[in-house]
């Protein structure tokens, strides 16, 4: 009987593998396994106002930063795709939010944001506005928008530029087959760009989303969640948690819980998109 | 280490201790927001990867739990103010010491002492007395009469402690069961959002950074801040107020005024290789000739002799409010818990401030938080 050979290749790839297992599997197991040290961890999440808080926040915020990301990325991508000229230089000026690291924007957006001494009281005071209760991130009713303001300023250009692409890779034929059968400009961007846009829309979507549930930094510099919890996300939640708090075990717990919550949103996502 | 005002003194003097030892040093500069949670990860796990560890004061219970840090081999002098030496100890005030005390910091009341004058103010020894020049100047001015921060965390209970103690009121009681829903508690938090009315818009989001800035661009008149930013206040290329603002320990209510401690540590890891190498780095550092040469390079001493020195005293015209407000200042609650309770704290403050809550009921939610905190620690330590 021959003995069974550990074929060639697996010393090729075993230092990607060892490499995953210690940086990748093996911290799961070990998340897995402290966040069921403590029986109590997944039932303390069911009362825990402010998970539940944080939780309610982090989908509102998801939900309408991707809707007016889309919108706005999907407007653009169609403006310019519709340009005779300079598209080259919209699309490139139109990705300088994108590529500015989440920090420094959400820095820059701090300073823009104070209530006195920011750019943009500043600019509404010159033209007369009475900026007195306009504090942005300081308002408890307005800190939340102004959050999702800076996303949708950061993050709109990664919507475009996916779509973009998107629009340029539609073959010419169909559009043209519409326009001779005598449909208007909006029947066909409703029956024929759309529909074969669908693949690239979905893929945006999910990425985008996948994103902007784990969203930590903007609003760490921003708000600190606050004030009070207008602005708590569920991973600023739980980075406070295991790293202020040193409770690792229902950090452990609640990231869990978001994992299993981004996964289901993208799987009802790409439910909805494909029954389309 | 702590990246900033602090740390770089202390950065300073690791370098000639090295050179005068002939010991190598590796110094690891981290921000506020970080330095916590790296230490303490290096002490639970116990790598020894740091010797010398600088830690905010609140910090210590929770880092010297399950012996993290290192007892010291002798007791310090008498020389140290008693209020920053109590927190070096465990328990607190009576236990053994496992730290010392490199910067002496506590709370002080920063405001104009020319608008004062001009309104025939006397210097704020009450808040009373505050809450009515607030009232004054702020009419009479084009500008604010206070400025605080009320951003949840740190912020926002940094500046209430003063109110809540001035008021007789605490965080916790002395069994260590939250006391926040007490009559003076709610008082105290209703006071605050008195001088609320007299704050910028918005300062329920700020930081010391806007507390800071609103001094400094003279739009406000008093706040309560740290001994850090005094520099700054005189400084031209900042401050529009040179010379113009006033130092003094807290304002008094129902109890004597009382500051809060803010006192940066330093201590050896339990953990650590280098024990004998790094106690002496921590005795050479903490002594008179040391911290005076800190002092210079900014750093507010937690060594009497050396908040007199006349030298100092004639540089650093705060020095003597700082040394009465250190003298009185009181720690924050000795609880490994605090970094928990204090975010919990001052989200209910932050959104009393903020006008979302009724000042009785956000202290009676915080009262349940807090001892929601305290419950699952017990039963944590004691199964």
């Amino acid at each position: 009987m021959k003995p069974r050979r550990i074929p060639e290749g697996f010393w090729w790839v075993f230092p990607s593998i060892a490499v995953l297992l210690a940086l990748s599997v093996y911290p799961l197991i070990y998340a897995v396994k402290l966040s069921l040290a403590d029986r109590r961890n997944f039932t303390r999440l069911v009362s825990d106002r402010l998970f539940l808080t944080a939780g309610a926040q982090t989908i509102v915020l998801t939900l309408a930063a991707l809707v007016l990301e889309f919108a706005l990325g999907l407007a653009l991508a169609v403006l310019i795709d519709s340009l005779a000229r300079g598209r080259a230089f919209f699309r490139t000026a139109l990705l300088i939010p994108m590529l500015l690291p989440p920090v420094v924007a959400a820095v820059a957006w701090r300073l823009i944001y104070n209530p006195q001494f920011g750019v943009l009281n500043g600019t509404l005071r010159r033209i007369g506005v009475n900026t007195a209760h306009l504090t942005w991130t300081s308002g408890e009713a307005s800190a939340l928008a102004s959050v999702i303001l800076v996303d949708v300023w950061e993050w709109t250009p990664f919507l475009f530029l996916l779509l973009s692409a998107g629009l340029q890779s539609i073959p010419p034929e169909p559009m043209e087959a519409a326009r001779v059968d005598g449909a208007s400009a909006w029947q066909i961007f409703r029956d024929v760009t759309i529909p074969l846009l669908m693949p690239t829309i979905l893929l945006a979507l999910l990425l985008r989303a996948m994103d902007l549930v784990r969203i930590f930094d903007q609003i760490f510099i921003l708000t600190q969640g606050g004030p009070g919890t207008a602005t708590e996300t569920v991973s600023l939640y739980i980075y406070r948690t295991a790293f202020r708090f040193s409770n690792f075990g229902y950090a452990a717990a609640m990231s869990f819980v978001l994992l299993a919550a981004t996964m289901l949103f993208s799987r009802g996502l790409l439910r909805v998109m494909r029954s389309r | 280490m702590n990246a900033g005002v602090e740390g770089t003194a202390l950065k300073t003097a690791a370098k000639e201790w090295g050179a005068a030892r002939g010991v190598r040093i590796q110094v690891v500069e981290l921000p506020y927001a970080n330095l916590f949670e790296k230490e303490q990860l290096d002490l639970s796990s116990r790598t020894g990867a740091y010797d010398v560890m600088m830690l905010d004061d609140p910090w210590f219970p929770r880092m010297s739990e399950n012996g993290g840090l290192a007892a010291l081999p002798r007791d310090p002098d008498a020389d140290f103010i008693p209020a920053c030496l109590d927190v070096c100890r465990k328990p607190y005030r009576t236990g053994k010491y496992f730290a010392l005390p490199y910067v002496g910091n506590a709370q002080l009341f920063f405001y104009r002492t020319d608008l004062f004058a001009k309104y025939h103010l006397t210097p704020p020894k009450t808040w009373d007395e505050v809450l009515a020049a607030a009232k004054t100047i702020g009419q009479g001015e084009k500008m604010y009469g206070y400025v605080m921060r009320a951003a949840a965390g740190n912020a926002v209970v940094a500046d209430f402690m003063p109110l809540l103690w001035a008021f007789g009121g605490d965080v916790l009681d002395a069994g260590g069961k939250p006391a926040c829903d007490s009559p003076a508690a709610v008082d105290a938090l209703r006071f605050m959002l008195e001088l609320g009315k007299y704050s910028p818009p918005g300062y329920a989001g700020f930081n010391a950074d806007e507390v800071s800035a609103h001094l400094l661009q003279a739009t406000a008149a008093m706040s309560i801040n740290w001994p850090a930013w005094i520099a700054a206040m005189d400084d031209p290329a900042k401050s529009k107020v040179v010379g113009k603002i006033g130092f003094s320990p807290m304002p008094s209510g129902r109890e004597p005024g009382v500051g809060e401690l803010g006192s940066w540590l330093i201590a050896v890891s339990a953990a650590s290789r280098h024990t004998a190498d790094a106690f002496d780095f921590l005795y050479w550092a903490t002594d008179a000739a040391q911290m005076k040469e800190a002092a210079l390079r900014g750093n507010p001493p937690t060594r009497r002799s050396v908040f007199q020195a006349p030298d100092l005293i004639a540089k650093f015209r705060a020095f003597p409010a700082q040394l009465a407000s250190l003298e009185s200042a009181r720690p924050r609650p000795r609880t490994p818990e605090w970094n928990e309770i204090e975010n919990s704290f001052g989200i209910y403050l932050s959104q009393a401030n903020a006008g979302a809550m009724d000042p009785a009921a956000a202290m009676r939610a915080a009262s349940d938080a807090i001892s929601k905190i305290v419950e699952g620690h017990e039963a944590a330590t004691h199964p």
